[in-house]
């Protein structure tokens, strides 16, 4: 649908909205924690699109996701992202999918050699690239349309999600084997091009906000000496480039995945006054907020969790209940907390379930300490 | 010391509200008291100097001025509270020319309009003394802009 098919955005909600999702970097009082469930092609799911249609059509995807930011009134952020990025920039393939985000067929790392001869682009050409170009479309129709709700965010993922993305995950994994320096030539270079990646976006927008962490990193697929070498350690030297370039000042540390054995090295990653971390799963269950709070509450912005699965199959009574324990745990945490899910909101999640999170954060989300 | 400036920097320095003769006794207070960071691989050094409020950097060569830069975000130590030992190279591409240590790439709590959080900073880790890039520096700009735009 074009711009003018949509019902006008209330400006006092908007306006409420807006100092409500400040609220954790500045220390501004305000009445109750913000919600982040990460809506993306679930917002097409409001409109009756699917995920194809939101990925095919970036500018009207940010509309929906703005739209569905004031319906349930959570953070009004309008993202557009998916996991897939960086490969199509390299020459990779990239297959459009009808009910998921668009995903990765063919890679252009098919061997060790490759590796060596592999060339990370600048910012003027990753500007002009396939990914930013798409990116972009999608930011500047949110800031043209919706200039309140935009952020400039750059979606990374950490270098061993962009290294998936330009070798295939089972030749990478075979290498931290057989062949461990490849994957660190291979993850250095991940690293480069994240911060090429930063500073297209702070070049275009004035600012940056950079998605970062470790997905496939974590302790279902590496051990802890395997994340520290492949993903902590890459991933701290590329943001501190970051930084040192002038791309920031967002971070956005997006732990997926179980992180019980290496959450604690997370504490000494570069960190800028606009720090998120955001921690998956402890072992087979949710993180829970008040370890969150304990490791990282003096040091950033922390982001705890509702367990994805549930928004998608469970109950709203389930989603309610375990919204409500990581409010009441995290929301007094001393720089700030944000109740959202533990990755980005299924596609088909019933929207009753997010409604379920966000009345959690209503109920029991208001601020004792201000 | 004689340190020159050329005229474009000068202009530059002008438009952003530096004056010389303040930029000229920073880097000579920074000369005769030794503290400063300097390029571990070259001549070049920083200086640091002005108040709670404004911190200035100057970076030079011993015969010219190249770079001055400033940041509002009021350093007041390392995040965290002490210095332990991390899982990465933290080593920055300067050393204090105090003590000859190299210069550390570490978090450190930052204060602004009554707001703390961390930022990159380069630490001399037996002095205790902090100093930032010139890009972090552009980097707190922007947070600095935001801060002043949602505090007030
Ligand atoms: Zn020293």
């Amino acid at each position: 649908m074009p711009a003018k098919d949509y019902a006008p955005i209330d400006e006092n909600w908007l306006e409420n909205a807006g100092s409500l999702w400040t609220t954790p970097w500045v220390d501004k009082p305000s009445e109750r924690v913000i919600v982040d469930p990460i809506i993306l092609s679930h917002a097409a799911s409001l409109f009756r699109k699917n995920a194809g249609y939101f990925y095919q059509n970036p500018d009207e995807a940010i509309r929906m996701v703005c739209h569905a930011c004031e319906l349930y009134d959570v953070t009004p952020v309008g993202h557009y992202l998916y996991a897939d990025y960086w490969g199509q920039d390299y020459g990779a393939e990239i297959k459009i999918q009808t009910n998921s985000p668009p995903g990765i067929t063919k890679r252009p790392i098919k061997t060790a050699e490759d590796v060596d001869n592999f060339e990370v682009l600048d910012s003027d050409e990753l500007a002009k690239g396939p990914t930013l170009t798409t990116h972009y479309k999608a930011l500047d129709t949110c800031k043209e349309e919706f200039p309140h709700m935009f952020a400039p965010i750059t979606q990374l993922g950490g270098t061993m999600e962009v290294a998936t993305n330009w070798a295939a995950i089972e030749d990478v994994f075979m290498w931290m084997i057989t062949e461990p320096e490849v994957v660190d030539k291979l993850c250095q270079k991940a690293g480069d091009h994240m911060v090429s990646a930063c500073k297209a976006t702070s070049e275009r927008y004035g600012a940056n906000v950079m998605i970062t962490g470790s997905v496939i990193a974590s302790g279902d697929l590496m051990d802890t000496e395997q994340i520290k070498r492949f993903s902590f350690q890459p991933v701290s030297r590329a943001v501190r480039k970051v930084l040192n370039a002038g791309a920031g000042p967002g971070i956005y540390y997006h732990l997926c995945g179980n992180h019980t054995d290496d959450y604690q090295m997370w504490k000494n990653a570069p960190m800028s006054p606009f720090t998120i971390v955001q921690i998956g799963y402890d072992g087979q269950n949710i993180f829970p907020t008040t370890k969150l709070v304990e490791a990282f509450g003096d040091r950033c912005t922390c982001f705890g969790t509702v367990d994805t699965k549930l928004i998608d199959r469970g109950t709203p009574a389930q989603v309610y209940e375990q919204a409500k324990e990581q409010v009441i745990a995290g929301k007094d945490s001393p720089r700030g907390f944000i109740l959202g899910t533990a990755c980005e909101c299924p596609t088909n999640a019933p929207p009753v379930n997010v409604h379920a999170l966000v009345k959690a954060a209503k109920d029991h989300g208001k601020y004792e300490k201000f | 010391m004689d340190i020159t400036i050329t005229e474009e920097l000068n202009n530059t320095l002008k438009d952003n509200g530096f004056k010389e003769a303040e930029i000229k006794e920073l880097i000579a207070n920074a000369e005769s008291s030794g503290q400063k960071l300097k390029a571990r691989d070259g001549d070049i050094s920083i200086a640091k100097g002005g108040a709670d409020n404004l911190t200035v950097y100057a970076v030079y060569s011993p015969s010219e001025l190249l770079d001055v830069y400033a940041h509002k975000m009021n350093i007041i130590g390392l995040t965290g509270g002490e210095l332990n030992e991390i899982d990465y190279d933290d080593a920055s591409n300067w050393a204090c020319a105090k003590c000859g240590e190299i210069a550390l790439e570490r978090n450190v709590d930052m204060t602004y309009m009554g707001v703390t959080r961390p930022g990159p900073g380069l630490v001399c880790p037996k002095c205790n003394e902090f100093y930032v890039s010139d890009g972090v520096a552009r980097t707190l700009k922007t947070a600095e802009a935001i801060l002043e735009e949602k505090r007030a």
